[in-house]
């Protein structure tokens, strides 16, 4: 049996908050959540960090399993990794001056992902364009940009593992530059130094974590956009009213520049938008996203070379740790897009050289995805599938779901492998107490 | 109790829901963790054959037999019926419209995918009387529990 708790690693539960309305149950994608003695708990290892029962609990009794900023402290160097959502709430204001009010903050270093955004889209493209004459690349390629995406696979759809596109993610390439450019200069000082990534959703705590079952580090620390909001805005209206914005020091061009091309990415669309791909699609939605996967494995889409999917509906600023509603957001992305334009900074020679060597190839294959994995559930035999039939047509239930299983389905296949009773059913229930 | 059988409705016309009894053929297979290569020739047989039904067939049902040695595809339709089998079997050939053309489908594919992708397939059928197509995938040994 899966191992239970309230809380996973990508999620938190306060119990005293939890009515048990089972709001959270029906939406969980994996079919993670049961409800029991009117509390939501969760198998821990069916957890996919998307953040759907963190969106629908009315109690707000599930949060994020980031940190508190109250354990940001000035003993050592901290460095903010920023996902240009960052920059969507705030309509009107300039990616630069977000970023002057993180270093007021108390950040010593501000990474902006656009960067390593143009890397990937490179890569991205030099790959597609060195494989499609392969019969063997297994089309449609899927984006690895959403990491609850590439669990998702890994759990319900594993048969299209292969099809995960093998660049590393955007903004594993960031933390590894910051790794090997920044870190090693504090640690000669000796300095410890913190990445704090601020994310749009629960799930991008360390981006080289796709499992929950890898420890993250303890030097890596994941906040919420909302957690950063209330103090980040009061900055920068102060940046924003200012005559005179103080200069701060920058080394690296990753510091301070943000383009059009890179806020796009918040939107959904965003990733392939500017790709130089023949024919790309765009899915968001976590329902959207399920049907098009059952849909590649029935063998459709093969004519299409790559698909980006993001759970959130609209993208990444429909994340759950948004500060601000996602049609706003999408709204200051097309006016920054309107103002920037879209064009890249980096030079394609310069990144195809570092393609040549390998240096964005993503090490995680297939096999060691699914054994990260591993088998969530034991498989049924076919005695089980009879017997979940059996109980199916004992129950003639209407999903109704007060048994504290998602649907009638999953609850039959609970008793069956012996982790709930038949009597939880309430239709058993009214029927057997009728005849008594 | 030695094998399992399970059948979905399809629905004639209803190109919005295909694909949905395939999904969870497919589904009800992962369950039972039968190797993913094997599932996919599974799912595609019954994709092809689903789409056939919703093309040109009336209702008809997908039900899928899971035995010790093999797994069972059969589709059944009470559509216009395969005049010439042989002819159907063709690559190449086919009797879609123009309409199923537009959304992709009619490249006279679909017969020969499902013979390429089961290890036997029989195709029972009269002009307008129906028609029933049988695929067995044999199991190699081994993968089923009892």
């Amino acid at each position: 049996m899966s191992k239970k708790k309230s809380s996973t690693c990508f999620v938190r539960f306060d119990e005293a908050l939890c009515t048990g309305c089972g709001s959270c149950m029906r939406v969980c994608p994996t079919t993670a959540i049961r409800i029991k003695k009117k509390k939501s708990i969760r198998i821990v290892d069916q957890c996919v960090g998307c953040g759907e029962c963190i969106r629908v609990c009315p109690e707000s009794a599930v949060s994020a399993a980031t940190e508190d900023l109250g354990v940001f402290e000035k003993d050592h160097v901290a460095i903010a990794l920023v996902s240009p959502v960052l920059y969507a709430q705030f309509p009107g204001v300039m990616p630069k001056d977000v970023l002057l009010g993180l270093r007021q903050m108390g950040f010593q270093h501000t990474i902006d992902m656009s960067y390593f955004l143009e890397i990937f889209q490179y890569a991205t493209e030099e790959f597609i364009k060195r494989n499609r004459k392969s019969p063997k690349a297994p089309w449609p390629l899927i984006s690895p940009v959403c990491p609850v995406v590439v669990r998702l696979i890994a759990f319900r759809f594993p048969n299209l593992l292969p099809n995960v596109l093998p660049v590393l993610r955007p903004v594993a390439l960031m933390a590894r530059e910051v790794k090997s450019r920044l870190t090693p200069e504090y640690s000669e000082k000796g300095k410890d130094v913190v990445l704090y990534y601020i994310n749009p959703c629960p799930t991008k705590r360390d981006p080289t974590c796709l499992s929950s079952r890898q420890r993250p580090l303890s030097n890596e620390i994941a906040l919420g956009i909302n957690d950063i909001y209330p103090e980040l805005i009061k900055h920068v209206e102060q940046i924003e009213a200012a005559d005179a914005i103080p200069f701060y020091h920058t080394r690296f061009e990753y510091e301070t520049c943000a383009t059009g091309n890179a806020s796009m990415w918040a939107m959904s669309g965003g990733e392939i938008a500017d790709m130089d791909i023949d024919r790309s699609l765009a899915v968001s939605g976590m329902e959207e996203t399920i049907s098009y996967l059952e849909k590649i494995e029935l063998g459709l889409f093969q004519d299409i070379e790559y698909i980006e999917f993001r759970t959130c509906r609209e993208g990444c600023l429909g994340g759950v740790l948004n500060a601000i509603d996602k049609y706003l957001a999408k709204s200051a992305v097309q006016k920054m897009i309107k103002r920037f334009g879209l064009g890249r900074r980096l030079h394609r020679d310069n990144i195809l050289r570092m393609y040549a060597k390998g240096e964005f190839r993503s090490e995680k294959k297939p096999a060691k995805l699914t054994s990260l994995f591993g088998a969530q559930k034991e498989a049924l035999s076919i005695d089980s599938m009879h017997k979940i039939e059996k109980v199916m047509e004992v129950i003639k239930g209407t999903d109704c779901t007060a048994c504290g299983a998602p649907d009638c389905r999953t609850f039959a296949e609970d008793v069956v492998r012996g982790n709930a009773a038949l009597k939880e059913c309430l239709f058993i229930a009214a029927r057997t107490s009728k005849k008594g | 109790m030695s094998k399992f059988k399970k059948s979905f409705h399809i629905r004639g016309r209803d190109f919005i829901r295909a694909g949905e009894a395939s999904i969870n053929v497919q589904n009800l297979l992962k369950s039972m963790d039968f190797d993913s290569r094997l599932i996919r020739r599974v799912a595609i047989c019954g994709y092809e054959s689903e789409m056939n039904v919703v093309m040109h067939g009336g209702d008809g049902s997908l039900s899928l037999e899971v035995d010790t040695d093999k797994l069972i595809l059969e589709i059944s339709d009470d559509g216009p019926g395969i005049e010439d089998i042989d002819l159907a079997m063709q690559t190449g050939y086919s009797t879609a419209n123009d309409d199923h053309r537009e959304m992709g489908f009619g490249a006279g594919m679909g017969l020969p995918n499902m013979k390429k992708n089961s290890d036997q397939i029989r195709i029972e059928s009269n002009k307008d009387q129906g028609t029933v197509v049988r695929m067995i995938f044999f199991l190699p040994g081994g993968e089923i529990r009892q």
